[in-house]
């Protein structure tokens, strides 16, 4: 097991280097002139504004240079400055990440407070009404559009009903109360989706596990029903849906841009959309980067996470 | 919040310690019910001031109001900001730091008399040198905005004459100048504070800065010095602090101001707009600001089938114009709130003329026979529009089924600004749907769209017409607004018969604030600190 | 899915080599036809999908025949008009009419997903045969590099590639192409994946080894097996992948970076709709509609064929 973790932990490293690649290519093939996109409105463009605006950022030197010196400032936690704002790319990810990262663990928590009973009982009581209301809600949550639904949710929760803030956002730690009221929305519109996937797919493997010889032993040796379902099935089933409420996670950073412009959340996805139409490629490089690395770790520890579940797994 | 040093009036000085420790979000309600049992009441009640949430479109892109554009209408920061003179709500150039100006004969010397005891937000003091060093800083290409440099390329030399006169030389004379040094576009900043200007940037309008988190909050408070009285001699502004909630999405915006999250929006969507002034009367105030600028076509006139040198380039250009119906953009897009605009200006605007002639009117037979007669049916037309702009590039794409209607082969592309500008550099579209913001003096329009050097007309439409060029010119350089309303009405008839810039219509926008904002009015373009109005004297009651 | 990979690792274990796991999937479809109340339930699920996909399939092939009038051309006479027995649907802001647009932007949007999905598959597996085969450095290379995209993080890899693509003077189909690109690109990773387990299965096998001595080639063998072997799981994974695509294009259409109006687009039509929401809300409802009806025929008939194909399933 140790092997295999110091094994796949050396595996990222590669990933981020390609990523980093990635998204150094991209953010220069984005057409159009950065110089002229920050500088010109009515104004004529001005050569020496411009060689004083690519010294400044490095942008006069050779592609690949400018490369090595982004990364090699980055390995030391340094992204520059935006091009836009002037300020240290860093704040702008400080001001960004933790919005975005507290919606997608909200979100994803509401997501298996939902799903997880939902899903046992659908699967406990297979065939039943409960089972096919199960069953249709989440396939509902799977087909509606996030943006569609969430919008739907403004009108009847803000509008009509004027029970919740249709939009804003408040930092947890400094107005909790006003941060929760500004969060449910949103978190409801994540969680929605997302735990229509968890329901569906803690249904099948509480089933499969139903299904396993364990319990039928379990059950001929006189223990309960609700003792075998919930300390022995349960726990075995929870696995894949671990497993994949991780991986939702991973997808919600970055995943979330169109429910951030819907509900006015300042957090990174939106910061790193407007900076693509900016062309303010510091901050591109940077979040996504950054983001891709929270997504490395993400996956890396739900794998470790699920070979630490579940023994059977063979060490590859 | 930073208490006051000294404050014209016991009750306010009470209240405003009270303020300063009570949580921003509540500070309106708060605060008014607190000094109605604070001992001295009647005197404190009367005293105008709270909090106001204000959401707009869009937000700045820096701090430092000198290298990034606070523009005056959808920027909470705008509010920070103060220039040497000040606009009013009619969007006329009226004095504010600057208390009085000579212009000389020649029109190349303009000298100011600054106004003493102003200070910057730190203190410092707002005087001839201070407004110097920042006229310097906004000339110098490494820290300004060129936006803001073109203000000032007929400047030849600034001299503070004292420390309360301010003198500018011009290389060439002007009739326009005052223009350049209103606080938009040239915001003053104080220069002992330039090393915090991305971060922390200090200025002399009437609101503080306190944060701002890009896209989210920006927080403001009541600049206690601020230079400005009402009639009674009470300081301006009333209002404690204003806190800026941008938000992208008309929608969202007017959602917020329904539910009660902020108390003043701005652009509200067209669609929203009829509707809700209808029935929401009760709760609600509106206003309708009829011009935040002119839409209008640019025809690609640098090279292709539409050329400024091509042999039919201007019928061409014609049946472009004939094809174009101003009453369907201003139902479809504008939902009938706006105007079709001829030129320029709107009959909102002291600017308005009219007497413009040649006005194409819509009538696709005459597009299609002129293409016929030119053997030109289906020439390719590209109807390009910016990304950022709802009804840009829905304009575009109702244009787009004019022009095919009218026998052209049109394509429609929506492009986000930088690609957008290399279209134009490339000269690579045909027609581009877009707007320009309201220019309070004229010379700022026609000069850079108009004339055949200004840099957008190089830019873009690569439009040529000496006549207009002349009287472009001249018209820079004479005082009478009468005489100049003639010759830009003269050029616009131009406009209208080259085509190249084919005007469709005022870009209007509703603002709306609950009831308990109180005396408030934007500008008629949309501005919100105006002198002697706007935020300056609005209030929150209750 | 490393999940899959996983999964079909451990069932090689249990049968003897000389039976291949497509030949026992066939005999277990067979034992679950036997099966008649479960039978029924997952037949209902398919049966169910699959007529709501044909419908579906065949509007698309119908629109011309079925749309009323030209989807692009406004008319502001008749702007916001209710249903009628002219307009269907009523009309949009443009007057244009809204039934022969949801139409045609179905037929689009169909169209784009199926694309899509084929170019993900074309891509993806034999990337997944070669690596999974031939193991090695290529192997390593390309699972790196896969991982790489899958660490960019949600829709920030499509609005780096959109944005990259918009300057090229694309028109009409061609435009679609970008967004074909995009997301075939991202739906690669998955297939990959998939493919490239149970390739590795199949490369240790005897018979490959068998093949070596005799001469054969051995990939020419291996193919021979491989590819029915994933046939079933790849035909699962893309027909969710279908609906999980319409949603994307929806969303990113809603950002404003689907293809440019005035094609009609279900999208960038609902976005357009969001302002007249609260005197208007059937604009909205009618291509929302559109998107859940489409995305739940893909899942459903996705499901139903899980059901059938998924030995673990059939097991019960």
């Amino acid at each position: 097991m140790l092997i295999y973790a110091i094994n796949r932990i050396l595996q990222i490293i590669p990933v981020i280097f390609i990523l980093s690649v990635l998204v150094f290519g991209f953010v220069h093939a984005l057409p159009g002139d950065v110089i002229d996109t920050l500088t010109a409105t009515d104004g004529e463009e001005d050569p020496e504004v411009r060689a004083a605006l690519e010294e400044e950022f490095g942008l006069n030197k050779p592609i690949y240079v400018q490369y090595f010196i982004w990364v090699g400032s980055a390995l030391q936690g340094d992204f520059g400055k935006s091009l836009v704002t002037r300020r240290p790319v860093n704040i702008e990810l400080i001001e960004r990440i933790p919005a975005t990262v507290y919606l997608a663990l909200v979100g994803i928590g509401l997501s298996i407070l939902i799903a997880v009973p939902l899903g046992t009982l659908a699967a406990v009581r297979r065939n039943t009404l409960t089972d096919y209301s199960a069953q249709i809600s989440s396939l509902a949550g799977i087909s509606i559009p996030e943006f569609w639904f969430a919008i739907l949710c403004i009108l009847l929760f803000a509008l009509h009903l004027g029970w919740l803030p249709s939009s804003g956002y408040a930092p947890l730690f400094e107005e909790p109360g006003k941060s929760v009221l500004y969060l449910i929305l949103p978190a409801l519109a994540v969680g929605f989706r997302q735990a229509a996937f968890t329901t569906r797919l803690t249904r099948s493997s509480m089933l499969d596990e139903i299904s396993k010889d364990y319990v039928d032993t379990a059950r001929s040796l006189g223990l309960s029903e609700r003792k075998v379902i919930y300390k022995y099935t349960l726990r075995n089933a929870m696995i894949p849906t671990i497993t994949i409420s991780g991986l939702q996670l991973a997808g919600l950073l970055g995943g979330t841009v169109v429910l951030e412009t819907i509900f006015s959340w300042p957090g990174i996805g939106l910061a790193i959309y407007s900076a693509i139409q900016l062309r303010d490629f510091p901050v591109i490089q940077a979040g996504v980067l950054v983001l891709g690395i929270m997504v490395v770790i993400i996956n890396l520890l739900v794998d470790l996470l699920y070979r630490v579940l579940n023994p059977r797994v063979g060490l590859g | 919040m930073s208490k006051l040093k000294i404050s014209n009036s016991f009750g306010q000085q009470t209240r405003r310690e009270f303020l300063a420790t009570t949580s921003a979000g509540m500070a309106a309600a708060a605060g008014a019910a607190a000094t109605a049992s604070m001992p001295g009441a009647a005197l404190a009640a009367k005293k105008k001031g709270g909090t106001l949430r204000f959401s707009t479109r869009a937000d700045a892109r820096g701090l430092d109001p000198q290298r990034n554009v606070i523009y005056y209408v959808s920027h909470p920061l705008a509010a920070t900001s103060g220039g040497l003179l000040d606009i009013d709500e009619n969007m006329d150039i009226v004095p504010a730091i600057g208390e009085e100006w000579t212009v000389s004969d020649d029109m190349k010397t303009y000298t100011f008399k600054i106004r003493k005891g102003v200070t910057f937000h730190n203190g410092a003091d707002v005087d001839a040198p201070a407004i110097k060093w920042n006229y310097d800083r906004v000339r110098d290409p490494k820290t300004s905005h060129s936006f803001h440099r073109s203000f000032f390329k007929l400047v030849k030399e600034i001299t503070a004459v004292d420390k309360h006169t301010l003198r500018i030389e011009l290389e060439s004379p002007s009739a326009v100048f005052l223009a350049s040094v209103t606080y938009y576009p040239v915001n003053l900043i104080a220069p002992n504070s330039v090393g915090q200007v991305d971060t922390h940037p200090i200025g002399c309008g009437p609101f503080k800065f306190v944060s701002w988190k890009r896209y989210a909050k920006t927080e403001m408070v009541r600049f206690e010095n601020f230079w400005q009285t009402d009639a009674a001699g009470n300081s301006l502004p009333y209002l404690d602090a204003i806190e800026g909630y941008p938000k992208k999405e008309d929608k969202v915006r007017l959602t917020a101001l329904r539910t009660g999250e902020v108390d003043l929006i701005e652009n509200m969507s067209y669609a929203d707009a009829a509707n809700f002034k209808k029935t929401q009367t009760a709760n609600y105030n509106t206003w309708d600001i009829p011009q935040v600028g002119a839409g209008y076509l640019a025809v690609q006139s640098k090279k292709g089938p539409f050329a400024m040198d091509a042999a039919d380039g201007k019928l061409m250009r014609q049946a472009l114009s004939h094809a174009i119906d101003k009453e369907a953009i201003h139902q479809a897009i504008f939902n009938g709130l706006s105007e079709s605009l001829n030129g320029f200006f709107s009959s909102s605007s002291t600017w308005h003329m009219p007497d413009i002639k040649n006005v194409k009117e819509y009538d696709p037979e005459k597009s299609k026979a002129i293409l016929r007669k030119l053997n030109a049916m289906n020439t390719p037309v590209a109807v390009v529009a910016r990304q950022a702009y709802a009804y840009m590039h829905q304009t575009g794409e109702i244009v787009y089924s004019m022009l095919e209607e009218a026998g052209f082969k049109v394509t429609n592309e929506v492009f986000d600004n930088p690609v957008l500008r290399k279209k134009y550099k490339k000269a690579d579209y045909g027609v581009d749907s877009t707007a320009n913001s309201y220019r309070f003096e004229p010379d700022q329009w026609y000069s850079v769209n108009v004339l055949s050097t200004g840099p957008s007309t190089k830019l873009r439409t690569g439009y040529k017409n000496e006549a207009a060029d002349k009287l472009i010119v001249a018209a820079r350089q004479t005082r009478d607004k009468q005489v100049r309303m003639e010759m830009y009405t003269d050029v616009e008839s131009m406009v209208n018969d080259d085509c190249a810039l084919i005007y469709t219509h005022g870009i209007p926008l509703t603002s709306a604030a609950t009831k308990k904002l109180k005396d408030y009015k934007p500008a008629f373009a949309g501005p919100f600190n105006i002198s002697n109005g706007g935020v300056r004297v609005a209030y929150m009651d209750g | 899915m490393s999940d899959q990979q996983l999964q079909s690792r451990q069932r090689v274990d249990t049968i003897s080599p000389d039976d291949t796991p497509f030949a026992i999937r066939m005999r277990r479809i067979r034992v679950v036809s036997r099966n008649a109340f479960d039978e029924l339930l997952k037949s209902r699920t398919a049966t169910i999908g699959a007529i709501m996909m044909i419908m579906l399939l065949l509007t698309c092939i119908l629109t011309p025949v079925l749309a009323t009038h030209p989807p692009t051309k406004p008319n502001y006479r008749v702007r916001l008009q209710p249903a009628s027995a002219e307009h269907y649907f009523g009309t949009d802001k443009f007057g244009r009419d809204i039934y022969s647009r949801v139409l045609w932007g179905g037929q689009r949007i169909v169209l784009i997903s199926i694309a899509a999905v084929a170019l993900g598959l074309a891509l993806g597996i034999p990337l997944g045969v070669f690596a999974g085969f031939f193991g090695g450095r290529f192997d390593s290379i390309s699972m790196r590099f896969v991982d790489g995209l899958i660490a960019f993080p949600g829709l920030l890899l499509y609005l780096l590639i959109i944005t990259v693509a918009r300057e090229w003077k694309l028109e009409g189909f061609w435009n679609d192409l970008i967004l074909i690109f995009a997301l075939g690109v991202n739906t690669m990773p998955e297939i990959t994946r998939l493919t490239r387990g149970t390739s590795m299965v199949e490369a240790k096998k005897e018979y490959v080894e068998a093949a070596h001595v005799v001469g054969e080639s051995s990939l020419y063998i291996a193919l021979r097996e491989i590819l029915p072997n994933i046939v079933s799981p790849l035909i699962v994974n893309a027909t969710v992948r279908l609906g999980y695509i319409i949603l994307i294009i929806a969303a990113l259409s809603f950002l404003g970076l689907g293809t440019p109006p005035p094609t009609p687009d279900w999208g960038s039509d609902l976005n357009v709709a969001r302002e007249h929401m609260e005197s208007h809300p059937m604009l909205a409802v009618y291509p929302g509609l559109a998107i859940c009806y489409s995305v739940l025929a893909f899942n459903l008939f996705g499901d139903g064929l899980r059901d059938i194909l998924d030995p673990r399933i059939a097991d019960r």
